[in-house]
């Protein structure tokens, strides 16, 4: 029998610059994220929803500064050392999304969509599916167990990372 | 560059995630801290946004634009000139490359003494060493562009792979010929050594469509795949098929 070898999960947020890692026993890849759809409500998560409805395709590329004030976030107390903050709702590029984050000590252990509202247009939904790559990655590996990651779908979106940010600094996270 | 990056690296014991492989995540999070300190387009005071707007010149940034910007080069003459980040709209641009560029340095913290193998994923440009063990190669899904929860294909993954698609609605998708966002491929996958030039390469074949095959072919260590806009399909010879 094959021992299955032991992962150690880092996540980098390359905008608030963090790094988290766990060892696990099991065989994951984006081990991190939260089960179920894209759009799955982790638990403590607190987003509340403020964005606009319909998306704008049209809006400030990525490169360009944004108009959004920095949003602040709230924190939730779990227990055994274990905290979850929620990033406010930042508008993206089809809607609105929060990002709720949870640490156990200095390690991320968890991201998640908190909220998301794309207005319910079938093209903001679709640029959804493809808009949190973190997210799509657990979707796709959850499908086929078989794979140590996807290649493609990386749709970067500013207010997911907006939202995390904030999420993070609520934790005190640095 | 405001991206997320996720590392996994594979042992075969419990004793080999010791304090060496703590440090060596920790070396991979600096290099990409570094990167995303340098080459953000974000932060108004980043090395590159002050290259962009012209207050300093290239010889004034930190070494890592310079090399950046001279693999940017070499990437935009093995592309044919379908990867040009100096012909983006809003200036130079090489976000095309630096993302694959990042994710490949980090790699670059770990040794493959002691471990079966690592992947650095940055938000699905992929630079890997090892695998899950010996004679185990890392499997890797390529994402469906008509679907995006489900995989158009499985490849052995033997270093690195970068896909660009249209439905990124990425700013780096543009027709350096034209200037405008263009795309004649849902997406393009290219797999070889360095993940810098395969992420570049993947943006050019995005763009270029069929035409941007037969540059990779030339390419040694090189393959790409395109999932054309009618969902057909066409590889390079030695794409790393796998079985789904």
């Amino acid at each position: 029998m094959r021992r299955a070898p032991i992962v150690i999960t880092a996540t980098v947020a390359g905008l608030v610059g963090v790094l988290a890692f766990h060892t696990s026993p099991a065989r994951l890849g984006a081990g991190i994220l939260p089960g179920g759809s894209g759009t799955s409500a982790p638990a403590g998560s607190s987003g509340s929803l403020q964005g606009q409805g319909t998306g704008s395709p049209g809006s400030p590329p990525p490169s360009s500064p944004t108009a959004h004030a920095r949003p602040k976030g709230t924190a939730h107390a779990q227990s055994g050392g274990t905290r979850t903050a929620t990033g406010p709702a930042v508008n993206y590029n089809y809607g609105a999304l929060s990002v709720s984050v949870t640490v156990s000590g200095s390690k991320i252990t968890h991201v998640g969509i908190a909220s998301i509202d794309d207005g319910g247009l079938p093209r903001s939904q679709l640029i959804d599916q493809q808009a949190i790559p973190l997210l799509e990655q657990e979707a796709m590996q959850a499908q086929s167990a078989n794979i140590q990651g996807v290649s493609g779908a990386s749709y970067t979106s500013t207010g997911f990372q907006q939202s995390l940010q904030a999420a993070l600094q609520t934790l005190g996270f640095k | 560059m405001g991206t997320v990056v996720t590392i996994d690296v594979y042992t075969a014991t419990d004793g080999a995630a010791g304090t060496d492989l703590s440090r060596q995540l920790t070396t991979a999070q600096a290099i990409l801290q570094r990167a995303d300190a340098v080459f953000s387009t974000w932060q108004p005071h980043s090395p590159i946004s002050r290259l962009r707007r012209g207050e300093i010149t290239s010889a004034q940034a930190p070494a890592e634009v310079c090399e950046v910007l001279e693999q940017c080069a070499i990437a935009r003459e093995l592309s044919g000139g379908w990867f040009d980040p100096w012909a983006m709209p809003g200036g130079l641009d090489p976000a095309g490359y630096v993302k694959g560029w990042a994710a490949q340095k980090a790699l670059g913290a770990f040794r493959a003494s002691g471990i079966c193998g690592a992947i650095v994923n940055a938000a699905g440009d992929i630079a890997s060493l090892g695998g899950l063990g010996p004679g185990q190669p890392f499997r890797i899904g390529i994402a469906d562009p008509f679907s995006p929860r489900r995989l158009a294909e499985v490849i052995y993954l033997t270093d690195s792979i970068a896909t660009s698609g249209t439905y990124e609605r990425g700013h780096h998708l543009i027709d350096p010929h034209t200037g405008r966002p263009s795309a004649r491929a849902a997406s393009a996958s290219v797999t070889g050594p360095d993940l810098g030039l395969a992420d570049a390469l993947a943006t050019a074949v995005a763009v270029a469509g069929a035409p941007g095959l037969d540059l990779v072919e030339a390419l040694d260590g090189y393959e790409a795949l395109i999932i054309a806009l009618d969902g057909s399909r066409r590889w390079t010879r030695h794409f790393p098929f796998a079985p789904p």
